[in-house]
């Protein structure tokens, strides 16, 4: 550890960002990760509780499962997986900036992290438009919105009393032993339900990022940062790769299956 | 990879900083991009041409995303360069997840739940 000598002589180099219980700003900044982290195990539990929920039904009902999972509409899960990896890349580039002090290379990465964080959310948008379309009657979201042709959809994968699996997409409506009624369909109602759990929880913690996002670009452009102190710009980067690693387990469990 | 860079000047206390440089940041993203691109074409072949067993599309599809999962974890989010701690605090969630799986499944299939096993094996 530091000698006292270098520890007085260090109280006037530092910033005013570093607060009195800490020595120094390395020790701050550790302190602050290590918190980080512990949150976001208590996140990669709750999302467990779903992938748990979600192997033990797949388990039980593999046909709903496979016949379900064809409903959904891989091409743009596929795009929004590029476009979340790439979001990954830009705030990866972001934390280097700030590291290395470039204020205009931080910004620019932040704000195409949040552009990206938009398209992402708009893309999903649309998947879920799509599904609460059909249970309206309409073939997509653009002819539910202007009331034409409500009666081309006869299916409606939004759980609820409404549901109803399109039965020219599958004939084992409840699958292994459960009991095979027309209104339940539970493996493939399963299947949705957590889809939706899943992929929402997901979306909210997306616009929760983007909330840090915003703040973290507000703090860069006040010039809160510098090469010493950017902790918030390292642990808000954390909470976004985390968000982006459950997507790349959401994106095959639920749409390659 | 990660390159060393020690500063002559202050703030250093004698601890190496280590960082991750941006050409090993655009490998890492290249990398997921091949895995991608992977495990999308692996759904399609198995889909299209080819018919897996279950077990195989799910072992296949999974490694992949743990792949993926690990590279973020370690590049994007500099676990390889932190302290000992975090990097047991990393490590220690997905130990709690897998007790948490191996555990509860472990249960169901010695319980024989459901009546018909399913088709992992």
């Amino acid at each position: 550890m530091a000698t006292i000598t270098h520890e007085e002589a260090h109280t006037h180099t530092h910033g005013p960002e570093l607060q009195h219980q800490f020595e120094t700003p390395e020790q701050q900044k550790e302190a602050a990760t290590l918190g980080m982290w512990a949150f976001l195990v208590t996140e990669i539990m709750l999302f467990g509780g779903i992938f748990m929920a979600y192997i033990a039904y797949r388990w039980a009902f593999p046909e709903a499962w496979e016949e379900s999972a064809a409903l959904l509409n891989t091409p743009l899960a596929t795009v929004n997986t590029v476009v979340l990896l790439v979001s990954s890349l830009t705030v990866a580039l972001a934390v280097n900036a700030a590291e290395e002090g470039k204020k205009r290379r931080l910004v620019t990465m932040l704000v195409l992290t949040i552009v990206l964080g938009l398209t992402f959310l708009v893309i999903k948008g649309y998947e879920y438009s799509e599904k609460f379309a059909h249970c309206a009657g309409a073939k997509d979201p653009i002819s539910w919105i202007t009331g034409s042709d409500l009666h081309e959809s006869h299916e409606c994968l939004v759980p609820g009393r409404g549901f109803h699996f399109p039965a020219e997409h599958g004939s084992a409506s409840g699958g292994h032993g459960a009991a095979k009624t027309a209104t339940m369909q539970s493996g493939h109602q399963l299947f949705f339900l957590l889809y939706f759990s899943a992929t929402g929880l997901h979306a909210i913690h997306m616009i929760i990022g983007l909330g840090v996002m915003t703040t973290i670009l507000v703090m860069a452009v006040r010039d809160r940062f510098s090469p010493t102190y950017f902790t918030p710009v390292e642990i808000g980067g954390l909470y976004w790769h985390l968000i982006d690693i459950i997507w790349v387990f959401l994106f095959p469990l639920f749409y390659l299956v | 990879m990660a390159e060393q860079h020690t500063h002559a000047h202050a703030h250093h206390h004698g601890e190496k900083h280590t960082h991750i440089s941006r050409g090993t940041y655009y490998r890492v993203f290249a990398a997921l991009m091949v895995l991608m691109v992977l495990t999308v074409a692996a759904w399609w072949v198995e889909k299209n041409l080819i018919e897996l067993p279950g077990w195989l599309a799910v072992t296949i599809a999974m490694s992949i995303a743990i792949a993926k999962t690990v590279l973020i974890v370690l590049y994007f989010m500099h676990v390889k360069i932190s302290s000992r701690m975090t990097q047991v605090y990393a490590a220690g969630a997905f130990v709690w997840l897998i007790i948490l799986f191996v555990i509860t499944m472990g249960d169901y299939v010695a319980r024989g739940w459901p009546p018909q096993a399913g088709p992992l094996p």
